[in-house]
């Protein structure tokens, strides 16, 4: 195709826009992939409640329920995935592993987070240990 | 609205409906990723035959795609309508503002930008209430959003172009 | 008791905190006095010197915990039994000593909660054969923490939080106005004292955890550990840790032993009949939930 023809037929105004935007959202993705830290703890939240935090050390595979039914997410060698899901998409598996940033399941309003939630803090904001 | 109106947004929906059909059955590489191929159709709508057009033919899509898939109603839909409308809205917008500012390709980026941040939002206030989370899938979605409205508006532009230059008629053509 | 108590409470005022503290301690202590089993002085001892011999008059409290006791008894079909003292007096979890066979077996004939005689009216307690001991360890710290809860509301405490030991009674908000936090010990984690599985929110309820690594020894490779099954004298295996989540501490404290002893299944539905709320890991380190509560538990470790 004629590479001329089509950049002649932008305006300045649509190669600032692009420009712009690429950007933007280039410097987006760098931060989270690179500059964002990696996290220690795997957060799983179902739809809109907390249900695990988990160590990104340990490999295991947790299965939560949501409203389109069962969804197994995964860890193993500090890498989280979602190993199967019931959504009809799949775009959660589709993600393959990751490292940091979030998976999320619109479907079966699964998110998975891996935070940096320290776990002496966590056991500060505890009033009392039973057991 | 002329009874011919109607045959040419029936036409025209039937074929964003034949796209938006055709790109679910594509595989899909990378995950986020949507061609967004319908949003050709109603910028070509909305450069030949305006606002009103556009976005008849965006909701008789929207409506008839959930129907045919069974997601009339449901999330999926929410975000399909949401999407759709605020991206033909946001088109119209600024074509009406200032014709000559953009070229077809920058409304095609334009409409991919609005909805795929309308997405997120209804995605935020509708399901997940993790703001987090929708933070670091923006950048992402954004972006790809941004190279599939560049790849439609160079495709819609070539249509727009043909069609103007041969004064053919839209039933012609379909 | 040999056990620690922590007293924490919201007061606008220092004074009437402590002095409320002070009494929620001093009830805290008499309670010890007439419960414990190794005293001679308390009432429990008395009424198992007197076995098989005479009923004895006994207080209010001791009354009130040894009725408690055998409705739990009554409910988790003799899970919980509180007249489990010869079977459990004859292991030694410090010099590792697990009984002879036979000497179980024989002990485990004077283990009947159905032995063991109240009288309201006259206010008396009697076990009816001579032998028997009534061991109310698995009920005595969540009644405490109940009558310490008590003292507190009556001299003008709003809210605060009794935990003696890992039995745990809260009440009223925190200052900044969020339910107090409670941590579910990890029946296997590495340090004893702080490694928690999963934590809950909890506002006027208690929670009691009832474990298989509290008091226990390990012998030729089989955990021995303090919770008895009266119906066998043997440790119940079915699980790692039961944390029961009700209104009355001393009722968690009991179920949790209960539920421990009746297992997964049977215990998921004396919980769901009883409307109680329950946290349990079985022996795979598998936890379990009951319905009312996923969602409100915070699970910090994979099952």
């Amino acid at each position: 195709m004629k590479l001329k023809g089509l950049l002649s037929s932008t305006t300045v105004a649509d190669r600032l826009l692009l420009s712009i935007l690429i950007v933007l959202s280039l410097s987006g993705i760098i931060f989270i992939k690179e500059v964002l830290p990696k996290g220690q703890t795997v957060k799983i939240d179902v739809d809109g409640h907390p249900l695990y935090l988990l160590p990104i050390e340990k490999d295991v595979k947790v299965s939560v329920e949501g409203p389109e039914g069962k969804t197994i997410v995964e860890i193993k060698d500090r890498k989280i995935r979602i190993a199967e899901s019931p959504c009809l998409n799949r775009l959660c598996i589709k993600q393959g592993w990751i490292k940091r940033g979030a998976i999320v399941c619109l479907p079966n309003r699964v998110v998975v987070t891996v935070g940096d939630e320290n776990d002496d803090e966590r056991k500060k904001i505890v009033d009392a240990i039973t057991g | 609205m002329q009874l011919q109106d109607k045959y040419r947004i029936a036409l025209l929906s039937a074929y964003a409906l034949g796209l938006h059909g055709f790109e679910s059955l594509l595989p899909t590489p990378i995950p986020w990723l949507r061609l967004g191929l319908a949003n050709i159709i109603t910028l070509v709508t909305l450069l030949l035959y305006g606002i009103r057009s556009a976005m008849m033919v965006t909701l008789i899509r929207v409506m008839l795609a959930s129907i045919f898939t069974g997601s009339f109603l449901g999330p999926a839909f929410i975000l399909s309508l949401g999407g759709g409308v605020t991206s033909t809205l946001s088109m119209g917008f600024v074509l009406s503002l200032s014709p000559r500012l953009f070229s077809t390709i920058g409304l095609s980026v334009i409409g991919a930008l609005f909805h795929n941040i309308v997405q997120l939002f209804l995605a935020y206030f509708l399901f997940i209430q993790r703001i987090e989370a929708i933070l670091l899938i923006a950048p992402l979605i954004i972006f790809t959003g941004i190279l599939t409205g560049t790849v439609n508006g160079v495709i819609s532009d070539l249509l727009v172009k043909n069609l103007k230059n041969t004064d053919v008629k839209i039933q012609n053509w379909i | 008791m040999d056990t620690l108590v922590t007293i924490t409470v919201v007061s606008g005022s220092k004074d009437n905190a402590e002095r409320a503290i002070d009494i929620a301690f001093s009830r805290i202590e008499k309670i010890e006095g007439l419960f414990s089993f190794f005293s001679t002085e308390s009432e429990i001892s008395l009424i198992n010197r007197n076995s098989g011999i005479s009923e004895v008059k006994v207080s209010a409290e001791t009354f009130d915990i040894l009725d408690k006791a055998l409705f739990v008894s009554e409910k988790t079909c003799g899970a919980f039994d509180v007249t489990i003292g010869p079977v459990i007096t004859l292991y030694d979890f410090y010099k590792k000593i697990k009984p002879e066979d036979a000497l179980i077996k024989k002990n485990l004939d004077l283990v009947n909660y159905r032995e063991l005689i109240i009288d309201k009216n006259r206010c008396t307690a009697f076990l009816k054969r001579k032998g028997m001991l009534i061991d109310p360890g698995g009920i005595s710290k969540g009644y405490a923490a109940d009558r310490a809860v008590e003292a507190l509301k009556k001299n003008g405490i709003d809210s605060g939080l009794v935990a003696v030991a890992g039995d745990i009674r809260a009440f009223g908000l925190k200052p900044d106005g969020r339910p107090w936090k409670i941590g579910i010990r990890d029946p296997r984690g590495r340090s004893k004292e702080d490694d928690i599985m999963a934590t809950l929110e909890i506002k006027d309820m208690a929670v009691s955890t009832s474990g298989d690594y509290e008091r226990y020894f390990l012998l030729d490779g089989k955990r021995y550990h303090h919770l008895l099954d009266p119906k066998t004298g043997y440790p119940a295996g079915e699980c790692q840790s039961v944390s029961v989540i009700a209104g009355d501490a001393a009722f968690t404290d009991a179920f949790s032993t209960g539920v421990f002893i009746l297992g997964i299944e049977r215990g998921m539905r004396l919980l769901e009949k009883m409307g109680f709320n329950a946290i349990i890991v079985d022996s795979q380190g598998k936890i379990h939930t009951t319905p009312k509560i996923r969602g409100k538990v915070e699970i910090k470790r994979a099952s």
